[in-house]
């Protein structure tokens, strides 16, 4: 038995869409069967919401915790709910998804309990000594492999990070906690789908995709000029491309922008956080021009070029035009 | 109104950390070079923007935690104008976890009566994103990450914020004060010292606190290992002068039918 699995207990927190259980639970629920395999753990999923009932799902008990309050995601709601669930469940491990809500309250959870909190792991490794839980750290470069204190743990785990479970697993029980869980300091006020659509970034086979290494908008142009070597290109931004103003948001590749799968893509001055390689991972062929040797958008390229972009890309520009027919 | 910012002073992308003999962390090499994680310097910012659409009468304290250096990423935020600076002295570079952190920041809020705490989404080195949510959780304010927007409503004690969520989306949403708001980086551009406030950061004291007895570290998670990020790719490094690698690049790429 495990030192940091005293109750033997691992809970996971459901992620839901208006009552829906969304994919990325079952990419939970496979993390937490990696452990329950090795060490016989139960696992409870956590719905909280205001319903009349839900199907039993497979590969863990499912407890409701049904509250008026919890109609939909408030930070408040969502940290009480966690809470008396733990104090049902009794959980050495927590498990969250790292989504914009899981990691809102996910630390708050955390501190409530004297547990320790570990977000957007991206794996875990069993040692004789225990499970360990890796995430990435320093701008990308470094990775960072934690051990947990004292239970419970709190963790937080990046969408995709595992598959999702074959939900062959035996269905579990399903429970009802009836609460009167009634957010007070926070309220909701609207929703907002801003106009996201960018056809040309959703079909381009190839994007060229700026990031801070560009240094000013001026720069630009250049990147336009590459991109009009490819067919069916588009250009797209990391995060501080798009806080700068040098791209629109609605061409922000990364974890909280567009995910994209071109046959190419070209990330200039781009340095390779774990946000961004989330949205450009699945690219066929990834290409990088950065002046840091050491950027950790390399160990994510299949050709790297370390050079300034000022000077390399007009003399990609000057090579591409001697090809021009 | 008492706003207190959060910030974290951060090796800059180029400085590594370094590792002993058990490869876990050991601080960074002497000539690293250090500066306000930038996620905060958005909060910081963000005071400074309340302070003038409400009322100069607004305070805007700093507060950060670390070793002596972290007194020059406070006095920055002073630069940019905010009044005064409190450093939680705690002089050891090894992994500190957001736990303890907040658990050190609450105490020190519990003493002064914040209206709002701001601080980053994130540090940029270590990226977890916990210590403000934390505070918060552990001084019963309600708070927000990751807020793309905000406005003080005076008159009803509250303030309205808009949050970032995943693909896009964004969501609106009013807490009452006090309150403690994580900023993500496109909220604002910070300002650049003006003059007049970096002549009087020279004659403003920092107040330091001290954060001694025993921490209870073993409590929470600490960092084991570090390693070098694995590659997921063939990472093929183009050799040559740049003429060269502009037409090994072209040739690569033609081959593979792209261009």
């Amino acid at each position: 038995m495990n030192h940091s699995l005293r109750n033997n207990s691992i809970m996971i927190m459901c992620e839901q869409s208006g009552g829906r259980i969304l994919p990325v639970t079952h990419e939970l629920i496979f993390c937490a069967s990696l452990i329950a395999g090795r060490y016989g753990s139960r696992i409870t999923a956590v719905l909280p919401g205001n319903f009349a009932g839900a199907d039993s799902i497979s590969g863990a008990d499912l407890l409701i915790i049904n509250s008026p309050g919890l109609a939909e995601y408030t930070c408040e709601g969502w940290e009480k709910a966690a809470l008396l669930a733990a104090e049902q469940i009794m959980p050495d491990l927590i498990i969250i998804a790292h989504t914009s809500t899981g990691y809102d309250y996910a630390p708050r959870v955390a501190a409530q309990l004297e547990g320790g909190c570990i977000t957007s792991v991206a794996g875990i490794e069993f040692t004789p000594d225990g499970i360990r839980y890796r995430r990435s750290g320093f701008y990308g470069k470094l990775d960072l492999l934690y051990r947990a204190g004292k239970p419970p743990l709190v963790i937080t785990v990046l969408p995709g990070a595992f598959p999702t479970d074959d939900q062959q697993a035996e269905p579990g029980t399903v429970s009802y906690i009836d609460a009167a869980i009634d957010p007070v300091l926070t309220s909701n006020l609207q929703f907002m789908i801003p106009d996201q659509s960018n056809t040309e970034l959703e079909h381009a086979e190839v994007i060229i995709a700026a990031g801070k290494g560009i240094g000013k908008a001026e720069n630009l142009q250049m990147i336009r000029e590459m991109a009009s070597f490819f067919n069916r290109s588009a250009i797209a931004g990391s995060r501080v491309a798009c806080d700068n103003g040098w791209i629109e948001y609605n061409a922000q590749v990364g974890l909280t922008g567009k995910k994209v799968a071109p046959l190419l893509y070209v990330a200039c001055g781009i340095s390779g956080s774990m946000q961004h390689i989330a949205g450009m991972k699945d690219s066929k062929t990834v290409v990088s021009i950065n002046r840091d040797p050491d950027a950790a958008i390399f160990r994510h390229s299949d050709i790297c070029i370390v050079e300034e972009l000022e000077k390399f890309i007009p003399e990609f520009i000057r090579e591409a035009e001697k090809h021009r027919t | 109104m008492k706003i207190l910012v959060c910030i974290k002073q951060v090796p800059d992308q180029e400085s590594r950390p370094m590792v002993n003999q058990a490869k876990a962390l050991a601080g960074y090499a002497e000539n690293a070079s250090y500066r306000i994680n930038r996620y905060d310097e958005h909060a910081v910012e963000e005071a400074l923007r309340i302070r003038e659409m409400i009322s100069p009468k607004t305070e805007v304290d700093i507060v950060a935690l670390g070793p002596e250096r972290v007194k020059s990423a406070i006095k920055r935020c002073i630069e940019m104008g905010a009044d005064r600076g409190f450093h939680l002295y705690y002089d050891r570079d090894d992994y500190l976890s957001p736990s303890i952190k907040s658990r050190l920041i609450a105490e020190f809020c519990k003493k002064a009566e914040y209206d709002l705490i701001l601080t980053g989404v994130m540090s940029e080195d270590m990226m977890s994103g916990q210590t403000g949510p934390m505070i918060a959780a552990r001084l019963g304010f309600p708070s927000a990450a990751s807020v793309m927007k905000l406005e003080i409503n005076a008159e009803k004690q509250s303030i309205q914020v808009e949050r970032e969520l995943d693909s896009g989306h964004r969501c609106s949403m009013e807490l009452m004060l006090p309150a403690l708001i994580t900023v993500q980086s496109g909220i604002n551009r910070p300002r650049y010292p003006s003059l007049s406030n970096i002549m009087r950061a020279k004659n403003t004291e920092i107040t330091e606190i001290r954060c001694t007895g025993n921490l209870p570290v073993f409590k929470y998670e600490t960092v084991e290992r570090i390693s070098e990020a694995g590659s997921d790719r063939a990472g093929i490094r183009l050799e040559g002068t740049t003429d060269e690698k502009a037409a090994a690049l072209w040739q690569l790429l033609h081959e593979k039918s792209l261009i």
